[in-house]
């Protein structure tokens, strides 16, 4: 199961691999799933279906917010109908009655805005998204056009680097990178090239 | 991963890679606009100055400029409001219900399907905004806004103030969905840029996109439960908007048949501008790999449908007044069909109900021309159908000294023109700074990804 906890910033050492075809990548990414090792997180240009489960992601609890969202929504209308309509100033327009069905198509549309906002709300919040914000996950910048990145943990790993960088390349990685970490916003990164050392090359 | 149907013809043409589809659909964008581009933009920015200037003549002088006159108190100005919010409707619909029913060729022409909605949806707010005269003030007739008029609330009874929910929930609901489905493309469009202020706005617009796995499995979330709540929006608009006449007591609105009927109109004369535009835009932008006929041949099973539907209402409507034994309703229908606006009720049976049924033959779904040709009968068609609905119901009262023609005045028309002058500058606008195709759903959906 993938651990929530894990950020790129926050780990020292972090390999990269990187894939060209979606197909290939979705079978590395399960594989090294199996193998124990941490995932930090995989970035891809268009959403592959399954890797989540290759990943061992839950599903988001999002829906549930989505529920409250609205159901806030159905209560504002209400309140403000009944208020308004009922409490304030009852309006008597051909004898219909203060509270009735004429509510219906005002509790439907806010409790639908409600929900539409709630979820947008809720969904940048969860994923730290803000105008302006500057991507600091960027490991290539073609993750937005054509290249799926996975981004796995290697400090303190008990898998060996050597055996991880060699799954990623069988497994049809067309790069593999490991990243130092120096402090806030201060990487190096180092490329691997296939059946190489890599203890040599992380400690240079 | 992905099983490929041996039957079903390829969506995307052109042995297309990832990288050719990025490169295709962001070069409007990164290049400088083309001829036909500036040409078009210029005569849709003449348009926005009909409207403004048409605008300006009704604020200075108050709407006594428009034709309306005690009978026919909505005129021109409620039948392009219709006109406009009908059009709204097919880019919600091809996004939300079909991403509901998994129909993969939406994914070529959702976006621009959604970004018209929008600019539709912006055009017809124009006229019930204006028709309340000093707009500044307007806020506290539609919106139950605290005031000082002691307790002045609006009328929640009232099927125009429902309209008002609908629609302005209708607009922010659609502008949420659009801009959630253009950011990671907003974030591909900020990683190939090389000019610092592409940089600077495509960052902010992109709210640090970097297509995280984690991010795009809530991502998928959001847009099915936006998906699934907009689909009951749709259908809720068009039908309260057909309430506005409904609910009252007029020979020939007062009828239940409205909701739905009005709901297959919207997205008949929805998906006739969607063909008007992306006909187009496919040729000049070299988009056929993408919008392929087999996506207008599609869309032209839709349009047949909802106008067989349509079509269906308007003989329907004839049955139900004469069966009704109500002499006013059968009066109304009578006079639809022969009397001084016969010839308004003949153009909307005939573009809506009899021409979209040469769809039948293959050839008309499937050459472009003639279905640009017969997009523009559509929309002219479902504009005829709210005049007749609206203007021949009220031009004939219950007493017969409120009996009147009407014809809408210079500043009418004026308004009416400029709509869609802001909505083809909006749409220009919009095919140059944002990708005109959701280029992450097209990539999903690729066969020959090597």
């Amino acid at each position: 199961m993938i651990d929530k906890k894990l950020y790129l910033d926050q780990n020292k050492t972090v390999m990269f691999g990187i894939f060209e075809d979606p197909d290939k990548f979705l079978d590395a990414v399960a594989h090294v799933n199996q193998s124990g090792a941490n995932i930090i997180d995989c970035y891809t240009p268009f959403p592959i279906h399954g890797i989540e489960k290759a990943m061992g992601l839950k599903r988001s609890l999002l829906p549930v917010g989505a529920f409250i969202c609205g159901c806030l929504g159905f209560i504002t209308a209400a309140t403000l109908q009944l208020y308004m309509m009922h409490f304030d100033w009852p309006m008597v327009i051909g004898n219909k009655p203060t509270v009735g069905v004429s509510y219906v198509p005002v509790l439907f549309e806010m409790s639908v805005l409600f929900t539409a906002f709630g979820m947008a709300i809720l969904f940048f919040t969860r994923s730290k998204m803000i105008h302006g914000k500057i991507p600091q996950e960027r490991v290539d910048l073609r993750q937005t056009d054509d290249r799926m990145v996975i981004a796995i943990a290697t400090d303190g790993q008990s898998v060996d680097k050597n055996n991880l960088s060699n799954m990623l390349f069988n497994g049809g990685a067309v790069e593999v990178k490991e990243r130092t970490n120096h402090g806030y916003e201060d990487f190096t990164d180092v490329d691997i090239t296939k059946g190489s050392n890599i203890n040599v090359s992380a400690n240079h | 991963m992905i099983h490929d149907s041996v039957i079903r013809p390829q969506l995307i043409t052109g042995d297309k890679t990832l990288h050719d589809v990025t490169t295709e659909i962001c070069r409007p964008i990164e290049n400088k606009p083309s001829t036909s581009w500036t040409v078009g933009f210029i005569l849709s920015v003449i348009f926005l100055g009909i409207l403004i200037l048409s605008l300006g003549v009704t604020l200075a002088y108050g709407i006594g400029t428009w034709g309306l006159n005690k009978s026919v108190q909505w005129g021109w100005d409620i039948t392009n409001f219709v006109f406009w919010v009908g059009i709204g409707h097919a880019g919600t619909l091809i996004s939300a219900i079909l991403l509901l029913f998994r129909q993969k060729w939406r994914m070529s022409i959702n976006r621009s399907a959604e970004a018209m909605t929008i600019f539709a949806v912006m055009c017809a707010a124009i006229f019930p905004l204006f028709h309340m005269g000093r707009i500044w003030v307007g806020g506290y007739w539609v919106f139950p806004l605290p005031n000082a008029f002691g307790s002045l609330w609006v009328n929640f009874h009232s099927p125009l103030l429902w309209d008002v929910f609908a629609i302005s929930t209708y607009f922010s609901v659609s502008l949420v969905f659009w801009y959630l489905g253009l950011i990671p493309d907003i974030a591909t469009v900020r990683d190939r840029a090389k000019t610092a202020g592409r940089k600077f706005w495509y960052n902010f617009f992109s709210m640090g996109w970097t297509g995280s796995v984690r991010t795009w499995n809530r991502y998928e979330v959001v847009s099915l439960i936006l998906a699934g709540i907009s689909t009951p929006l749709v259908l809720s608009v068009h039908t309260i908007v057909s309430m506005d006449f409904a609910t009252s007591v007029v020979p020939g609105w007062h009828t239940t048949i409205f909701p739905p009927y009005f709901v297959a109109g919207a997205i008949f004369s929805g998906f006739g501008m969607v063909l008007t535009l992306l006909v187009i835009a496919r040729k000049v932008m070299n988009y056929q790999d993408f919008i392929t006929i087999g996506h207008l041949e599609a869309m032209c099973k839709v349009v047949m449908l909802t106008g067989t539907m349509v079509g269906l209402a308007y003989i329907t409507e004839f049955f139900v007044a004469a069966y009704s034994g109500v002499e006013y309703e059968q009066y109304a229908f009578i006079n639809r069909a022969t009397g001084p606006y016969w010839w308004a009720y003949w153009s909307m049976m005939t573009c809506n109900l009899i021409a979209p049924q040469v769809f039948w033959f293959k050839w008309a779904r499937t050459t472009p021309w003639f279905i640009f040709m017969l997009s523009i009968v559509v929309n002219v068609g479902m504009w005829f159908e709210r005049f007749v609905i609206i203007v021949t119901s009220l031009h004939r009262e219950y007493l017969p000294s409120g009996w009147v023609m009407y014809s809408p005045t210079m500043t009418e028309i004026g308004i009416f023109l400029g709509t869609f002058g802001l909505f083809f500058t909006c749409f220009f606008l919009f095919s140059k700074f944002l990708p005109v195709i959701n280029m992450a759903e097209v990539k999903g959906i690729l066969k020959n990804r090597e």
